[in-house]
């Protein structure tokens, strides 16, 4: 049913609609809101201009990111898979698209704390990068997705050639080292609460989304904490109404407020981010 | 809408009417994002600090705009001083805001 039909005839609403300056109408009859076409499009197109590619492949001249494209192999990453693993060299670089990866120190093979998360705004295989071949973290895949690949002898030849994926990737390597020193920092002198509440954001920042699956276990093991003490906190933010935790399942409900409740090390990160 | 200065109130700085708004917008759909940017230069301009606003998209909550009988968005409500008055559309004609927000051209 058409949702205009329930607005009068020259009244206000009708003429904004006529004049092109209305995005959406709300439909009593279904309790929906319904997008006006030239909204619905230019929302689709943003999305997709956002899905394209990898955040740092997207800052690269199109001449350049042409160029590298031959080499980037598309594929699909699963939950859990290991994309690297600490001391071993690195095969591969990958640029995620809408998964998300963890990095991981391993202290001892069962013991490990999360130094960065990695979304389509980064890159997995900075020791490349860095001149290294042997891996400092491990990867491990904690969103399923998409992410482009390429093979770590083609990526230093390149590297070597493009200055602009040099100034690109040297800067986003000096975000992850920023991620590792905060996160040392934060673990050690921050409330799990609030570390949680950060890390709940840097999730859905990756994720672009407000809705995530994230168990309880998994989370207790990337902080570093005993798995009742993130039942704990998870329970003051959702008291707080700040978020919704069911089953794994995280909602945030109130962004700004979890803001609010996350240490400063966010902002510190962000800020960084945003200073590019 | 008079401006009297309430007595019990005014102690240090300057009592205002604080004008409280909420634009209810669609994302960042072409229009609503236009309607922000138009409103936040109106309150810049005319408001400065005395005024509130909020946000509401209602993609995310579409409850809260059926909960406020909101019709179509970009829209604009505003809520206090009385009389409540609202705009719809993209914000571009100034003179019909400043009309809606009680404020008129003449006094600037």
């Amino acid at each position: 049913m058409n949702p205009m039909l329930g607005l009068v005839e020259g009244s206000p609403e009708r003429q904004a609609i006529d004049a092109g300056e209305i995005d959406a109408v709300v439909d009593y009859s279904t309790s929906k809101v319904v997008l006006l076409p030239a909204a619905r499009r230019a929302l689709r197109e943003l999305a997709g201009e956002a899905s394209i590619a990898n955040h740092l492949l997207a800052a690269l001249p199109a001449a350049e990111y042409q160029s590298l494209l031959p080499r980037l192999e598309p594929l699909t990453v699963k939950f859990g898979e290991v994309l690297e693993e600490q001391g071993v060299p690195v095969r591969y670089i990958y640029f995620p698209i809408d998964c998300m990866i963890s990095l991981l120190t391993t202290a001892e093979h069962d013991r490990a704390l999360e130094v960065g998360l990695v979304g389509y705004e980064g890159v997995v295989g900075t020791s490349l990068v860095l001149g290294a071949e042997i891996s400092s973290v491990r990867a491990v895949v904690q969103a399923g997705g998409t992410a482009l690949r390429m093979k770590g002898t083609s990526f230093v030849e390149a590297f070597r050639q493009c200055l602009p994926l040099q100034r690109v990737l040297l800067r986003y390597a000096h975000e992850e080292l920023v991620q590792a020193r905060t996160t040392a920092a934060c673990k050690l002198f921050h409330a799990v609460e609030a570390r949680l509440a950060r890390r709940l954001l840097m999730t859905s920042d990756r994720l672009r989304s407000l809705e995530f699956v994230l168990t309880q276990a998994l989370v207790a093991k990337m902080l570093g904490v005993r798995r009742a003490t993130v039942n704990e906190a998870a329970g003051l933010l959702q008291q707080r109404r700040l978020i919704d935790y069911c089953r794994g399942k995280v909602t945030i409900l109130d962004r700004k407020g979890l803001e609010a409740a996350s240490c400063r090390c966010y902002a510190t990160m962000n800020e960084l981010q945003m200073s590019q | 809408m008079s401006r009297r200065p309430h007595k019990r109130k005014a102690r240090g700085a300057e009592v205002t009417t604080v004008v409280v708004l909420r634009l209810y917008i669609a994302g960042k759909a072409p229009n609503s994002v236009q309607a922000i940017a138009n409103l936040e230069a109106i309150c810049q301009e005319y408001l400065k600090e005395g005024h509130k606003l909020e946000v509401v998209d209602v993609l995310e909550h579409p409850g809260r705009a059926m909960a406020d009988g909101v019709l179509v968005t970009p829209s604009l409500a505003k809520l206090f001083p009385l009389p409540a008055a609202n705009v719809v559309g993209n914000l571009s004609d100034r003179a019909k805001v400043l009309f809606a927000l009680g404020l008129n051209l003449k006094t600037q």
